[in-house]
């Protein structure tokens, strides 16, 4: 894992307990035992996976940042050339929304070229234990109009929208002419993919 | 008297200053100045240049004197005595003295020459008696630069040698650009050193990277190569050139590295009292398995600073982090996210206090292959390490969640820490580890003698069997002896139809 190449780093910011190791842990190894212990935790705040976007192999370094308060002063360090960045926040936590908010503006005027992504996380605490949302849906919708960004609800539990944030990351770093080696074929948006569309874009 | 008190009165009192007390001394006609000692501007400068011509002769003779003497008594010293010498009379006991003076100045000059330059010939017999086997065909190549000799530690020789052996397992034509290549740069970087700042030579090491880095992607020579193959190349040329040029590069003077480390220092020396407690780290001190990871991560931490290339340094992070995660594993069922990570990250930096913290963390952020520190795992932890350092900078009372006043009063050592961890002393809790360990060296002795105890039953059943089964065979099966009667073979007997179509043998006969 170490030795391998990684061409995108992707960083995840959030509150904590906001959800972001889970997000990881269900893309990295597919799974999410809330109350079994895990086995081979060895590195989760970091991870590495090869994903293929039309016929382009791209090796996305996820780096996972502590989001508490007193770690605040120390987040530039992290999301330091970082090419996107998932901004976590819990639906059923709106103080979680407002620190989600912190952290766009930090990356809008630090990394604007970083791309953002906006990640609702707990989905199924909602739909399966009825818990009141807290973060309405066109509340994040206008502010991710405003800054320009995607939108995506995930839940780390059923595995809902992980697999199709990551695989939009990944082609949005293949799309992007300035990702583009010189060696890299023309047309190669594959439109093939299934599941590629997020579940709200408001773009 | 009425006459000199009448003349001076009136000047006195009126200020009337002669009109012949203005003019020039040298009676010229123009005005003088008491700033020029009563003459004109022009007489004054013609006055001062005609002194100094004068000092400047006198100054020279003094000076060839000197020097005469001076070399009179080195070829004194030498058993003859030049005819310059007795011409050179100089009668003045100062002089006479001065050469008493410089008599025993230029003995010790002597001295020091003469050892110095037998420490050379034994330094140039240890270097040639080292180097000579592998530079001997190019002596002519070490000669410009001897202090490159000279600098070499062991550590860099070593990593010379080891150099030296990876590119033997690569083909020939690409070990040998890549030894041209890398002996080129190492010379260049020695020599404008001296002139360039750091960043500068980090700019210059960094294009290298970029451009030896292509020229493995692109040359021909390298064709065929795997990434993996390729990458190792790259790590290896960084990893000579770095722990070669080490003691240039690390922590230079003309930065405030030195400082800053002893800032650190001195910094995490004061914040001795925080506990992990208050960092919020989940820490169990009281087990004994983590007590002991605890110590592996601190001692991988303080050996950061005795690996000399960046990527030795960074594996240094990377394996302490690994430990850390693995503290994290005996402690919490979840997965180890980077909030639990980065606070027993720092909790381990202000218990290790590793050496030059700020020199090393430079060292590997201006020296290391960028690729590496920006997206790949080494590069989180180190970004996490960088973030922990930062951390310690900053601390104040609000990110340890105290009050000012309790802060304060830990800083000036008023009250101490909860005493959560060890109340007993060292020797005590060594005393109970050791107990620990004699208790589990008991059991595995118990575990050890029965297994034996087994293995011997078993040995002894096998013997049986085997003996009883041997005995079966041969009852079952009794050997009977069959006895073979030896017919003799006559060898000259006529074997009559076998040797039928023989032809007749050859029969002795005398050639004359």
């Amino acid at each position: 894992m170490s030795g391998s190449r990684v061409d995108l780093k992707v960083v995840l910011l959030g509150k904590e307990a906001g959800g972001k190791t889970s997000l990881v842990e269900r893309y990295l190894h597919d799974r999410f035992h809330p109350n079994v212990p895990y086995q081979n935790t060895i590195g989760a705040a970091f991870g590495a996976k090869k994903v293929e976007v039309g016929g382009i192999n791209v090796t996305m370094g996820i780096w996972d940042t502590a989001g508490s308060e007193r770690y605040e002063a120390m987040s530039r360090i992290y999301y330091r050339s970082a090419r996107a960045a998932i901004v976590c926040f819990d639906l059923t936590d709106d103080t979680s929304f407002d620190r989600a908010k912190f952290w766009v503006d930090e990356l809008l005027k630090n990394e604007p070229d970083c791309k953002i992504y906006l990640t609702g996380t707990k989905y199924d605490l909602i739909e399966e234990e009825k818990r009141p949302r807290k973060v309405e849906e066109t509340k994040v919708e206008e502010y991710a109009d405003e800054i320009h960004c995607l939108v995506y609800e995930t839940s780390s539990k059923t595995g809902q929208n992980i697999k199709e944030l990551f695989y939009k990351i990944a082609q949005d770093y293949v799309e992007d002419p300035k990702n583009r080696e010189p060696e890299v074929d023309e047309g190669i948006i594959d439109s093939s993919q299934p599941n590629t569309k997020p579940d709200k874009c408001s773009c | 008297m009425s006459f000199t008190s009448t003349k001076k009165k009136p000047k006195k009192a009126t200020f009337h200053v002669d009109e012949k007390e203005l003019l020039c001394k040298n009676g010229c006609g123009f005005y003088g100045n008491v700033a020029w000692q009563g003459l004109c501007s022009k007489c004054w400068r013609e006055a001062t240049l005609r002194q100094r011509e004068a000092q400047i002769k006198s100054d020279e003779k003094l000076a060839r004197q000197i020097h005469e003497k001076e070399e009179a008594l080195a070829w004194g010293n030498r058993g003859q005595r030049p005819h310059a010498a007795p011409n050179s009379s100089t009668p003045d006991d100062v002089s006479g003295q001065m050469g008493g003076g410089f008599d025993r100045f230029e003995e010790k000059k002597r001295q020091k020459i003469q050892a110095s330059s037998r420490a050379k010939q034994v330094k140039s017999m240890l270097s040639k008696s080292i180097i000579s086997p592998n530079r001997g065909e190019t002596p002519a190549q070490t000669q410009p630069h001897p202090n490159v000799q000279r600098q070499l530690s062991t550590e860099s020789r070593e990593a010379s040698v080891r150099f030296s052996d990876y590119l033997k397992r690569l083909s020939k034509p690409m070990a040998d650009d890549l030894s041209k290549s890398c002996r080129e740069f190492g010379e260049k970087i020695l020599t404008v050193r001296e002139k360039i700042s750091i960043d500068e030579v980090v700019e210059k090491v960094q294009d290298f990277y970029v451009d030896i880095t292509g020229r493995i992607y692109t040359h021909h020579i390298y064709r065929g190569l795997t990434a993996t193959q390729q990458a190792t190349i790259i790590d290896n040329i960084e990893k000579y050139l770095m722990t070669l040029h080490y003691r240039e590069l690390f922590s230079p003077m003309d930065t405030d590295d030195e400082q800053k480390d002893l800032a650190i220092q001195n910094r995490i020396r004061k914040l001795r009292w925080v506990t992990a407690d208050m960092l919020g780290a989940d820490l169990e001190e009281g087990n004994l398995l983590v007590s002991q990871l605890i110590v592996k991560a601190q001692t991988e931490l303080i050996e950061m600073n005795a690996k000399k290339a960046p990527i030795d340094k960074l594996g240094c992070i990377v394996r302490s982090s690994k430990i850390i995660f693995q503290i994290l594993q005996t402690s919490q069922d979840a997965p180890a996210s980077a909030d639990d990570f980065l606070p027993i990250l720092i909790y381990l930096i202000l218990k290790a206090n590793p050496p030059q913290l700020h020199s090393n963390t430079q060292f590997i952020t201006r020296f290391s292959n960028p690729s590496r520190l920006q997206t790949g795992e080494a590069g989180y932890y180190f970004t996490t390490l960088c973030c922990a350092i930062t951390f310690v900078e900053n601390l104040d009372a609000t990110s340890l969640s105290l009050s000012q006043e309790e802060y304060s009063d830990y800083m000036s050592g008023k009250i101490q820490p909860p005493q959560t961890v060890e109340p007993i002393c060292e020797g005590l809790h060594m005393m109970y580890n050791n107990i620990s360990a004699l208790e589990d060296l008991r059991v595995r002795q118990e575990r050890l003698m029965k297994n034996a105890r087994e293995f011997s039953d078993e040995m002894e059943a096998w013997k049986q069997r085997v003996s009883s089964q041997v005995e079966e065979a041969i009852t079952s099966k009794p050997l009977i002896k069959k006895r073979y009667s030896k017919q003799p073979v006559n060898l000259d007997h006529d074997f009559g139809e076998e040797t039928k179509g023989l032809p007749v043998p050859m029969e002795p006969q005398k050639v004359n």
